[in-house]
C-alpha cells in the first residue's frame, strides 16, 4: 500500500520541471510500476483486513440480541410509523378508488404541466387498471409515494447542506456513491433485522436507493444559481433563510424538478426487489411468474410498473419540458385557484360517483389480459433470433463469439496482469487524466478491494476478492462498450429528429422501469445462462440515461455557432461533428457516465443469468445470510470501489479542457 | 441571464400560487377521503381478477374476535404455498384468521424470530442448517414443529434422451470419459471440459467438490437462478442438446419434461461428517431432505388451537402433488386448490384439530 500513496507528500515539487513536465510523472509511474511487478503478482493473504469476519460477527450480534433496549426503542416504533404511513396512504388511495385516483392523476398533471401531461398520466393509470392489477398496484404506488416524501425530506436538507459546505459535498459523495451503487440483495435481509418484514423494509431500501439523486440535484440546482442573484439578494437585506426560500430554490426549481423526477425513477428500479421481504405488491406477481417461467404473467405486472411510473414521470416532470408545440385543446383560461377548486370537484365527484357505483374494482370485464400475446411475441423472439438469422447469425453464435473471443481473453489478461501494476496503472490514467489527486483517489480505491480477503471456492480452493474483481471489471468494460455503441448514434438520432424522439420515448422509459426480472428470460433462453447474458441485461438497463443525454445535449446547442458554421458552407455532417458535438461533449460524458454507473448497478442482475464474479457474491449474502454476510459485504464493497474508480475518470474526462489543470 | 431578478420575481409569485395549489390539493385528498369513507365498512374488495394473496396486512393482529389471527408465510413455490393455505383453510374453519404472507425464505427466518411470521410449514434442512444451528438450538426464538411428510431430493439430472444415446451417463462414472463430458461443453466451459449448471445459490451445493475430488473433467457454471435453470431445460428439450445440472424432486417441471437423475456415490457417514465440517472432501450424492416445519417460539401462547393443528398438519408426497397440480396444472389459486382438497379430505384434516 506504501508503494501509491508515497508520492502524493512530494506531488507539490514538481511544478519547477515545467517545460519537461512529464519526466518526473514518468520516472514515478515507471518505478512504481517495475516494483509492481517485482512483488508478488497476486494479493498477498496478509492484506486481508479481516471485513468480513466483522461483517459477520456484527450480524450475529444483532440477530442474537434482538431485545436489545435500541430495537424496542427506536427501530420497532420506526418500523410502526413507516407501516402505518404505508397505509394510510393506501387507504386514501383505496377510498378514491380507480376513477378517484385516475382523477386526482389527472388533475394534478394539468396544474402541473398541462393538459398533455393530464391525459397522459390519466391514460397511463387507467392503463393500469385495464391490466387487471389495480390493487396489488395501489399498494405498489402507496410504498412508492411514503418512500419518495421519506427521501425528499432527507435528500433536500443534505442537498443544501451540501450547497453550502465543499467539505460536506465531499464527504456525502462517498456515501451517496455507496448507497447507489451498493447491491440491495447485500443488505436486504440485515434490514429485514431491524426493520421486520413488511411495508417497513420496503420503505427502507427504496429510500436508500432513492436519497442520492435528491441530494445530488438540490445541490446542482443550488449550486448554479447565479452569484449575481444571489448577491441581489443579500444587497436587499435578505437573511439566509430568505435567501434560500425566496431566492435560490425558486431558481433552481427546474434542477429540482429534474430531482424530484430521477427519485420516483430510482425508486421503481427497487420495487419488485423490495417486495421479496413481504410488502405483497405488483412485484410479487412479477417474481410469481418468474417462478412458472411464465415471461407474459411477469410482463403484466411489470408493464403496469412502468404505467404507474410514466404516469408519475409526466405528472411530476412539471413545466420543465414545456412542449413548443400548441396545446392539444385551448380551454378558456382559469387562474390557478379556481383551477384547483375545478380539480377538487372532479375528483370528490369522481370518487363519490365511483362509491355511489359501486366501482372499488375495475369492472373485470374491461381488463385485458396480454400475457398470451407476450407469450407468443417472446416465444417468436426466441425461436427465430437464436440462430441461423442471416449476416449475423442469432444470439447463440454472438453469445459465444463474445464470451470466447472478447470476454474470457480480458477477463483472463486482467486475472493475469499483477495486481498492484493495475493499480498503478489506473493511476497513471488518472494522473493524464486531472492529476495527482485523481491518481491518489483511484489507486486508494482498487487497494481497498485487495483488503477485502478471499472466498472459499475456485482453483486451489480459495479465490481472492480481487480477481472475482477483475472478471466483473473485465465484464462490466464490455457492457460499457457496447451500450455506447448502440447508445450514442441514438442519442444523435434522437437529437437530431423530434419524431425519433418521440418515438424512443416510451421505449427509453420502458428499458429504464421494467423490471430486469421479467426480460430476464428471454435474455436467458436467446444467449444462453453465462457471461453473454449478463452483458446484455446490463445494456438494456444502461443505454437509456445515455441516449437521453446525448439527445439533450445536442439540443441545448445554441443556434449561435451552428449557424455560424451553415453560414460558412458546412454540411449536416459536418455541422454534426465540428459544431454540435463537441459542444454537447459534457452533456454526453455525463451520459456515459451514468451509463456507467449503471452497468455496475445492474452486476447483481448479471450474476442471475450466470455472469457469477463479484455479483454472484453479493447476491449470496441474500441467500444464506448467516454463512455469507460478510463475503457479500466485502463484494458490495468492491463493487462500489470500481464504480467509484470508473466514475471519477470519466467524470474527469467530462469536463472541460480549459478546467483541466497540468502541473 | 440578462435580468436575474425579474426572473426572481416571477418565480416568487409563482412560488406563492404553487404553494396555494398545494394546500387546496392537501385539503381535496383529506375531503375526498373522507367522503368515500363514510360508512363504508365494505371497502374490502377482494382484489381484481388474477390475485391470489391479501394485498395488506390489515387483517391481521386487529380482530382478535375468535381466536387470535397468525400470520404464515408462503415461500416462492408452489409446495410451500399449497400447504400454507390448507393450514390458513383448516384454521379459519376454526375460528383462527390466518394471513398468508408471500415472501422469501430468509427473511421468513428473521420473521419468524421477531415473531412477525408465526409459522413456515415447509423447511428444507439441506439449505437451512446454519438457521437452524441459530434460530433453533442457539437463541429458541424458533421451534421445530416436526416433519411435514414429504421428502426432496437435489441432485444430478440430464435429458432422459442423452441416457438413450450414451447409457454410460447413467451414473457419475460415465462422465469420467472426456469424451462424453465434452458433449456438455458450451462458451462458458470451454471446449475441454463439459459444463455442470448450478442454479439458485440458496440451495445447498457440494457440486464444485463432488466434481474435484472425483476427478471428472467438468467445469462448475453458476447460473445465478431458478429462471436460469428452467431456461436451459427448456432449451436443452427443445433443441435436444446436452445439459447437466443441478435438480431436484420434487419441482412442477419435473412433470413436464424428462429428465433422469445421475447416479453418485451413495451417502455414507464419512460424507456427512465432511459435510458438516466443512473440508471440501464432500465426494458423494446429496442426502434426501425431509421437510420440517418451524413456528415463532410463542405460537402456543399465542393461539394454542393454531399451535396443535400446525403440529399434526401432515401431508404425504403423493397429497401435496396433487394439491400442487391443481395449481401448476389446472390453473386454480393455491386458496381454491387447498379448499378443494380439504373439502374431499374432511376426515384426515378433522384429526389434526382432535
Amino acid at each position: 500500500m506504501a508503494l501509491a500513496t508515497a508520492p502524493t507528500p512530494m506531488a507539490p515539487t514538481f511544478g519547477i520541471a515545467a517545460t519537461r513536465w512529464w519526466i518526473v510523472p514518468a520516472a514515478v509511474f515507471g518505478v512504481l510500476a517495475v516494483l509492481a511487478i517485482a512483488v508478488n503478482p497476486n494479493v498477498p493473504s496478509w492484506l486481508d483486513i479481516g471485513l468480513q469476519r466483522w461483517v459477520r460477527d456484527g450480524y450475529m450480534w444483532t440477530i442474537e440480541n434482538s431485545d436489545h433496549w435500541i430495537f424496542a426503542s427506536f427501530f420497532d416504533p420506526l418500523s410502526d410509523l413507516l407501516d402505518r404511513l404505508v397505509e394510510s396512504v393506501l387507504w386514501v388511495l383505496e377510498a378514491l378508488r380507480w376513477p378517484g385516483v385516475v382523477a386526482l392523476t389527472a388533475v394534478i398533471g394539468w396544474m402541473t404541466a398541462g393538459p398533455r401531461a393530464a391525459l397522459t398520466g390519466a391514460a397511463a393509470m387507467l392503463g393500469v387498471a385495464v391490466l387487471g392489477v389495480w390493487a396489488l398496484a395501489m399498494v405498489t404506488l402507496s410504498i412508492m409515494l411514503t418512500a419518495v416524501a421519506i427521501a425528499l425530506a432527507i435528500g433536500v436538507p443534505l442537498g443544501i447542506w451540501t450547497s453550502r459546505s465543499d467539505r460536506a459535498e465531499r464527504v456525502l459523495r462517498g456515501v451517496l456513491d455507496t448507497a447507489q451503487v451498493m447491491p440491495a440483495f447485500v443488505y436486504l435481509i440485515p434490514i429485514v433485522v431491524f426493520f421486520s418484514i413488511g411495508y417497513p423494509p420496503a420503505v427502507v431500501a427504496t429510500v436508500i436507493y432513492a436519497v442520492p439523486p435528491a441530494v445530488r440535484l438540490t445541490n446542482l440546482g443550488l449550486r448554479s444559481v447565479p452569484v449575481v442573484t444571489n448577491e441581489v439578494g443579500q444587497s436587499f437585506g435578505c437573511t439566509p433563510w430568505q435567501q434560500l426560500v425566496k431566492v435560490q430554490l425558486p431558481m433552481a426549481r427546474s434542477t429540482l424538478l429534474l430531482g424530484l423526477n430521477q427519485v420516483i425513477m430510482m425508486a421503481f428500479g427497487i420495487v419488485v426487489i423490495a417486495s421479496i421481504l413481504g410488502a405483497g405488491d405488483l412485484g410479487n406477481l412479477v417474481l410469481k411468474g418468474l417462478q412458472k417461467n411464465d415471461v407474459g404473467a411477469a410482463f403484466v405486472p411489470g408493464f403496469a410498473i412502468v404505467l404507474l411510473a410514466i404516469a408519475l414521470d409526466r405528472i411530476s416532470t412539471g413545466e420543465r419540458t414545456v412542449s413548443s408545440r400548441p396545446p392539444l385543446i385551448r380551454l378558456p383560461s382559469v387562474d390557478r385557484r379556481t383551477g384547483s377548486l375545478i380539480g377538487l370537484v372532479a375528483v370528490i365527484v369522481a370518487a363519490t360517483v365511483a362509491k355511489v357505483a359501486d366501482l372499488s374494482t375495475f369492472p373485470a370485464a374491461l381488463t385485458v389480459d396480454i400475457s398470451g400475446s407476450i407469450n407468443d411475441a417472446v416465444g417468436w423472439v426466441q425461436d427465430n433470433l437464436r440462430k441461423d438469422v442471416p449476416l449475423i447469425g442469432g444470439t447463440e453464435s454472438i453469445n459465444d463469439f463474445l464470451v470466447t473471443k472478447v470476454l474470457e481473453p480480458l477477463r483472463e489478461f486482467l486475472v493475469w496482469t499483477p495486481w498492484l501494476l493495475i493499480v498503478v496503472a489506473v493511476a497513471g490514467i488518472g494522473y493524464l487524466s486531472t492529476g495527482w489527486r485523481l491518481a491518489v483517489g483511484c489507486a486508494s480505491c482498487l487497494l481497498v478491494i485487495g483488503t477485502m480477503g478471499a472466498i472459499p471456492g475456485g482453483e486451489g480452493g480459495r479465490t481472492q476478492m480481487w480477481d472475482l474483481a477483475m472478471d466483473t471489471l473485465s465484464q462490466v468494460l464490455v457492457a460499457i462498450v457496447i451500450s455506447v455503441l448502440i447508445a450514442l448514434p441514438l442519442g444523435v438520432l434522437a437529437g437530431r429528429s423530434d419524431r425519433a424522439q418521440r418515438i424512443m420515448r416510451p421505449f427509453l422509459d420502458t428499458a429504464q422501469v421494467m423490471p430486469q426480472f421479467v426480460y430476464l428470460i428471454p435474455v436467458l433462453f436467446l444467449f444462453g445462462v453465462g457471461r453473454g447474458a449478463g452483458v446484455v441485461a446490463s445494456v438494456i438497463y444502461a443505454i437509456p440515461p445515455c441516449i437521453r443525454l446525448t439527445g439533450l445535449g445536442l439540443r441545448e446547442v445554441p443556434y449561435t455557432p451552428r449557424e455560424a458554421a451553415i453560414s460558412f458552407g458546412a454540411t449536416k455532417r459536418q455541422e454534426l461533428v465540428k459544431v454540435q458535438l463537441p459542444l454537447a461533449f459534457r452533456s454526453i460524458m455525463l451520459g456515459i457516465n451514468q451509463t456507467i454507473l449503471m452497468v455496475l448497478a445492474t452486476v447483481i442482475i448479471a450474476a442471475l443469468v450466470g455472469a457469477g464474479a463479484l455479483g454472484l457474491v453479493a447476491y449470496e449474502g441474500f441467500t444464506k445470510p448467516i454463512q455469507k454476510i460478510g463475503q457479500s459485504a466485502a463484494a458490495g464493497i468492491s463493487i462500489v470501489c470500481l464504480a467509484i474508480v470508473l466514475d471519477r475518470l470519466t467524470q474527469a474526462w467530462g469536463t472541460s479542457p480549459d478546467q483541466q489543470r497540468r502541473p | 441571464m440578462n435580468s436575474p431578478f425579474i426572473d426572481t420575481e416571477e418565480e416568487f409569485a409563482h412560488m406563492s400560487t404553487q404553494r396555494r395549489t398545494i394546500r387546496l390539493l392537501a385539503a381535496s385528498l383529506a375531503i375526498t377521503g373522507l367522503l368515500a369513507a363514510c360508512g363504508s365498512d365494505d371497502t374490502e374488495d377482494a382484489d381484481s381478477g388474477s390475485v391470489t394473496t391479501e394485498p395488506a396486512g390489515d387483517a391481521a393482529g386487529e380482530t382478535p374476535s375468535a381466536g387470535e389471527g397468525i400470520v404464515l408465510a408462503a415461500n416462492p413455490w408452489t409446495g410451500s404455498a399449497v400447504n400454507a393455505y390448507v393450514a390458513k383453510v383448516v384454521l379459519e374453519s376454526l375460528g383462527t384468521p390466518v394471513e398468508v404472507k408471500d415472501l422469501d425464505e430468509n427473511s421468513t427466518w428473521v420473521g419468524m424470530d421477531d415473531g412477525s411470521i408465526d409459522a413456515v410449514l415447509e423447511v428444507w434442512p439441506s439449505g437451512h442448517a446454519a438457521d437452524y444451528e441459530a434460530y433453533i438450538t442457539g437463541k429458541k426464538s424458533v421451534i421445530d414443529l416436526g416433519l411435514l411428510g414429504p421428502s426432496a431430493k437435489i441432485g444430478w439430472y440430464i435429458p432422459t434422451f442423452m441416457i438413450e444415446q450414451h447409457p454410460e451417463l447413467a451414473t457419475w462414472e460415465g462422465f469420467k470419459d472426456p469424451e462424453l463430458a465434452k458433449l456438455f461443453s458450451t462458451a462458458e466451459s470451454g471446449d475441454d471440459l463439459g459444463q455442470f449448471l448450478m442454479g439458485d445459490p440458496s440451495y445447498v451445493t457440494f457440486d464444485e467438490q463432488v466434481i474435484a475430488n472425483l476427478e471428472l473433467p467438468l467445469k462448475f457454471v453458476v447460473a445465478g437462478s431458478e429462471a436460469g435453470l428452467l431456461t436451459e431445460i427448456d432449451k436443452a428439450i427443445a433443441d435436444e442438446t446436452p445439459l447437466l445440472l443441478q435438480f431436484w424432486k420434487p419441482h412442477w417441471k419435473q412433470l413436464e419434461v424428462d429428465l433422469t437423475e445421475v447416479a453418485l456415490p451413495e451417502v455414507t457417514d464419512e460424507c456427512l461428517a465432511s459435510a458438516a465440517a466443512g473440508d471440501g472432501l464432500y465426494a458423494c450424492d446429496y442426502a434426501v431432505d425431509e421437510l420440517y416445519k418451524a413456528a415463532n417460539a410463542g405460537l402456543e401462547a399465542k393461539n394454542a388451537m393454531a399451535f396443535k393443528v400446525l403440529s399434526n398438519l401432515q401431508l404425504t408426497t403423493e397429497q401435496q402433488s396433487e394439491i400442487a397440480g391443481y395449481v401448476d396444472r389446472d390453473g386454480m389459486t393455491p386458496l381454491e386448490a387447498a379448499q378443494k382438497w380439504v373439502d374431499a379430505n374432511t376426515d384426515l384434516v378433522a384429526a389434526w384439530s382432535a
